[in-house]
């Protein structure tokens, strides 16, 4: 056999010898594109909604049943009373559904429609829009837009003058106008504006990950750690002195990451949406911190170490509601997603530059992580005295 | 100094130390010899705190358990491996050890100079550890094992990769901290290395074989070195066993 030959096979056996690496080397992508089809293999659907009062009604199942005929829009109802008719508690109450999520966008038709029709007006369709996600906004508008026009057709006709005379085959039809009103943001959100923020918590988590995970391995591998937990220190000293020496090159890091953020975002930012996102980073940092080095654990030498980052990697960026949004996601993928830290960190990220809310309103996700860093902490301490042998 | 009793560690099924019982008094060198899984890095852990035993007692300088800070903070460790940080200097190395152990300051800086001195290292003080030859990082090992000022010496095969006239300097220091009344508990593959020390003890598959000054037990089996005492107690240990020397004559521990 030749000396390349040679090479190849003593690789060969050291793979095969080592069953992590090699299940690894075959499992991860099976494992990782099979949870990316379930999870996906539905496409992102927006839900649609339609209200009206008084003569309108009269049009809602027609519009309702033109919007199905649109793709990956559903129509859903609404649980708003009949006999609600105070404009602004109307709006309100549109709004409180667009906020919990029972809708993308409610299309609604005022009592004045028909009327406005008759007297050969265009008319107004009012579109309330949750603005937050792109991709959904897009969808709801434009299958209100289409849907509008059948709805057009069939309201009292109003000859469009102007199109008559220069459009002889077209339907000379007034179209409806639609009004937009944005929940969040505004029709200047660009699709990039969505993800810009989460890149923030992403590239926190992903940097800090590797290199705890990388060098806390070193410290195992070279005898250094045995020498420090020999010595009257503890796990969790070694992990807190290890979160504050990363900090101190973390947290520049995140805020190069943050400013160039900022500077590319197309909307303006605050000074305290910047200072909850920091807090938010922080929290990612920390987890990011000890998941590096609970990893770094599990593994059994740096080969292994490095083989752990595309399994934690790269669940979190299919299922953390980074790219596509969970709430699609059959029931189970939910729960899988509500595991990982940044899926709270990107939901949070959002809420504050996206929806402007503030941070506390976020809580129940900053709940989730300050829970998570403890549990982490926690399965460290454990995990980090039994493969240190401290428990024997 | 060391008190152990009827002590037992099993890991998975396999005993890796059965029914040992020892005492080390102050002030000695004590060699662990024995092959390969013979449990002389067991033992060393199970002083040391980090393992717990199955069975039996181990009592540290005449009152604490293996790992109670008060204990710990009294024992100097050097592992096998050349476990330093290479980024550090080799003073910084020594000054990060000495700041485990609680030291800090004046004090710390003066038994820095002390040890660095001792291991002949003041001069190559600055140089980064990664750029340390395999010898002088084990010399700068030593020195941060004993910056904190211990009375037990802990020291896992410290001449392993170390050329002859540097083994012979390590051994010299190990008699000048013996003579200062430092325990030095030493695991050494070099049989003859550890008849320099005061006592040692024959291990093998987790039973004492043989415990004595090297004189006695060359005297006992009637041998002209500790090598040949080694070969000795193991084979009658085990009869028939010749395995433990090769065929070139050199005997593996």
């Amino acid at each position: 056999m030749s000396t390349m030959g040679w090479i190849a096979l003593r690789v060969i056996l050291e793979i095969v010898r080592d069953r992590r690496t090699l299940a690894f080397f075959f499992l991860v992508p099976v494992v990782v594109m099979s949870l990316v089809y379930l999870a996906l293999f539905q496409d992102e659907t927006a839900r649609i909604a339609v209200v009206a009062r008084g003569a309108a009604r009269l049009f809602v199942y027609d519009l309702e049943r033109a919007l199905e005929q649109e793709q990956d829009v559903v129509v859903v109802p609404l649980e708003i009373p009949d006999e609600e008719r105070d404009p602004q508690r109307l709006e309100a109450d549109i709004q409180a559904a667009l906020r919990t999520g029972q809708a993308d966008g409610v299309l609604f038709f005022e009592e004045s429609l028909l009327a406005e029709r008759f007297e050969g007006k265009r008319g107004t369709l009012h579109l309330y829009l949750e603005g937050s996600r792109p991709t959904l906004t897009g969808l709801v508008a434009s299958a209100v837009g289409n849907a509008s026009d059948d709805l057009a057709a069939s309201l009292p006709v109003v000859i469009d003058a102007d199109c008559s005379a220069k459009c002889a085959n077209s339907v000379n039809v007034k179209p409806l106008e639609i009004d937009k009103h944005y929940l969040y943001g505004s029709e200047d959100y660009r699709l990039i504006d969505f993800f810009l923020p989460v890149l923030l918590p992403f590239f926190v988590f992903f940097l800090t990950f590797i290199l705890s995970n990388i060098t806390f391995q070193r410290e195992r591998v070279r005898g250094t750690l045995e020498r420090l937990l020999i010595a009257p220190v503890t796990l969790t000293q070694v992990v807190l002195g290890y979160m504050g020496g990363f900090l101190l090159f973390s947290i520049p890091q995140a805020g190069i990451v943050l400013v160039y953020l900022l500077a590319l975002i197309g909307f303006p930012v605050t000074v305290l949406q910047v200072l909850d996102l920091c807090a938010i980073t922080m929290l990612m940092l920390l987890i990011s911190l000890l998941m590096g080095l609970l990893v770094s654990f599990a593994a059994r030498n740096e080969f292994q170490a490095v083989q752990f980052i595309p399994l934690v990697i790269l669940p979190q960026v299919f299922f953390s509601d980074m790219i596509w949004s969970i709430e699609r996601f059959p029931a189970v993928f939910r729960w899988f997603a509500m595991l990982l830290p940044l899926t709270h960190a990107n939901i949070a990220t959002r809420n504050v530059m996206l929806k402007q809310q503030p941070l506390w309103q976020s809580w129940p996700h900053l709940l989730a992580m300050a829970a998570m860093f403890l549990a982490a902490l926690a399965l460290l301490s454990l995990v980090g005295r039994r493969r240190t042998g401290m428990l024997g | 100094m060391i008190e152990m009793e009827h002590v037992r560690k099993v890991y998975d099924g396999h005993t890796a130390l059965d029914d040992l019982t020892l005492s080390v008094p102050e002030g000695r060198i004590f060699g662990l010899l024995g092959p390969n899984g013979a449990g002389k890095t067991t033992l060393l852990r199970l002083i040391m705190g980090v393992l717990r035993p199955d069975a039996g007692t181990i009592t540290l300088f005449g009152e604490y358990a293996p790992g109670v800070p008060a204990a710990t903070r009294q024992i100097g460790y050097m592992p096998q491996q050349l476990a330093l940080y290479e980024g550090l200097s080799v003073r910084e190395n020594v000054l990060f050890f000495g700041r485990m152990y609680g030291l800090g300051g004046a004090v710390l800086q003066a038994r820095a100079d002390e040890v660095l001195e001792r291991v002949e290292l003041r001069e190559r003080q600055s140089s980064l550890a990664g750029t340390l030859s395999g010898g002088m990082m084990r010399r700068a090992m030593l020195a941060s094992a004993l910056v904190h000022g211990p009375r037990l010496l802990i020291l896992d095969e410290p001449t392993a990769g170390v050329d002859p006239l540097l083994r012979l300097r390590f051994w010299e220091w190990f008699r000048q901290l013996a003579a200062e009344g430092i325990t030095v508990l030493v695991t050494t593959h070099h049989i003859s290395e550890a008849g320099q020390g005061s006592e040692v003890l024959f291990l093998r598959e987790g039973r004492i074989l043989e415990r004595g000054r090297p004189e006695e037990l060359i005297a006992r089996y009637g041998v002209a070195d500790l090598e040949a005492a080694f070969v000795q107690a193991t084979r009658q240990a085990v009869p028939g066993n010749d395995a433990a020397r090769t065929a070139n004559g050199e005997t593996r521990a």
